[in-house]
């Protein structure tokens, strides 16, 4: 689920941070910077593994704060396809479902890549919410709110930003993960202890 | 920003649980006087729901070596480290080929059960072991070594 990714880059220090060690002011630099953002192709940054070098310190002329070329290892959350992993259910519509772990909420297990005989039925709690059943061997397990869900990584995208939204839909989503949980041992884990 | 390496290792949940432990995730029931960002504590607080919250290094290095009789690939080791799968059906997507590699027959039958119970003994189960209190927890294959592996366990 989680690796690491080495990166180099060029930081700006500003002068307010000079009366800290070095190494400190540069960590909270670079967590201000990439911590929960998602970097094209890395995934999720969690956080700062290490800093491997620090070069530079060069002050630009006409500016009061140093430069550094730091190299660092960012801690990546990054799936490799076909990872199985646990995760709670968070919405479920008649479109499919979509899980949440948490930290990372944009999972979602399209209709087709569900268990394969399901149907879905209006959920009894709430109006808007939609419940998967999967029938097997004539019996019905439903999905429900209760358990962890486990669901094997099909495809990873990152959308490019958007030059427009509407207001009121969906917040825009720079990593979307697809999932799966059409083999046996995913899905509900009541289901198969 | 340069990347300069894309992918410069992979790292088991109980690793980035170690991390984050030994940065002081764990100790500070305020969460604000240790380094550690909010955003880094919801991960924590997803990794100790998980197997890897019972697990330690001397753990993990002794399951990888009994793992090497059993010819698996990395990306298997890892997903079950992460997952810790306690029957049959659960280890089934993980392992891939596994009607080639693991297959019913009565030859290899042992290796299967031996793995599972590798990982039943070696691997601390997780911290709230999920009950099957609906009563639709029905295994879904009626295996002839399913008896055998109840015996076993």
């Amino acid at each position: 689920m989680f690796c690491l990714s080495e990166i180099e880059h060029t930081l700006r220090l500003p002068p307010h941070l000079l009366n800290l060690p070095l190494a400190e002011a540069i960590k909270g630099e670079l967590e201000g910077l990439f911590l929960d953002k998602v970097i094209a192709k890395l995934g999720l940054c969690i956080s700062l593994y290490d800093i491997r070098s620090i070069d530079g310190g060069f002050i630009f002329p006409g500016d009061g704060a140093s430069t550094y070329t730091v190299r660092f290892r960012l801690l990546m959350f990054r799936p490799f396809l076909g990872e199985v992993i646990s995760a709670r259910l968070k919405e479920s519509s008649s479109t499919g479902l979509r899980l949440s772990l948490g930290f990372f909420d944009d999972i979602y297990i399209p209709r087709a890549l569900l268990p394969s005989p399901s149907h879905d039925e209006p959920d009894p709690e709430d109006k808007n919410q939609v419940r998967w059943i999967w029938e097997f061997n004539e019996q019905n397990y439903p999905i429900d709110g209760m358990d962890e869900i486990r669901f094997r990584v099909h495809s990873i995208q990152y959308p490019s930003l958007p030059l427009e939204q509407d207001d009121g839909s969906k917040p825009f989503a720079p990593m979307l993960i697809t999932g799966s949980l059409d083999a046996d041992g995913l899905g509900p884990i009541a289901w198969w202890v | 920003m340069k990347i300069l390496q894309e992918y410069a290792g992979a790292l088991t949940n109980f690793e980035v649980l170690d991390f984050l432990r030994s940065r002081g995730a764990g100790k500070d029931p305020t969460r604000l006087i240790a380094g550690i960002a909010p955003s880094e504590y919801k991960v924590y607080d997803y990794l100790e729901q998980t197997a890897a919250s019972t697990q330690t290094r001397d753990i993990a290095i002794e399951f990888v070596q009994k793992c090497k009789e059993y010819n698996l690939a990395k990306a298997e080791i890892l997903n079950i480290l992460n997952i810790r799968p306690s029957c049959e059906a659960a280890l089934y997507p993980i392992i891939e080929d596994w009607d080639i590699r693991f297959s019913v027959e009565e030859g290899k039958e042992e290796e299967e059960l031996g793995l599972l119970k590798t990982i039943c003994q070696v691997l601390p189960p997780p911290p709230s072991v999920m009950e099957s209190g609906e009563g639709i927890g029905v295994e879904e294959e009626d295996n002839p070594d399913e008896q055998q592996k109840k015996a076993v366990e």
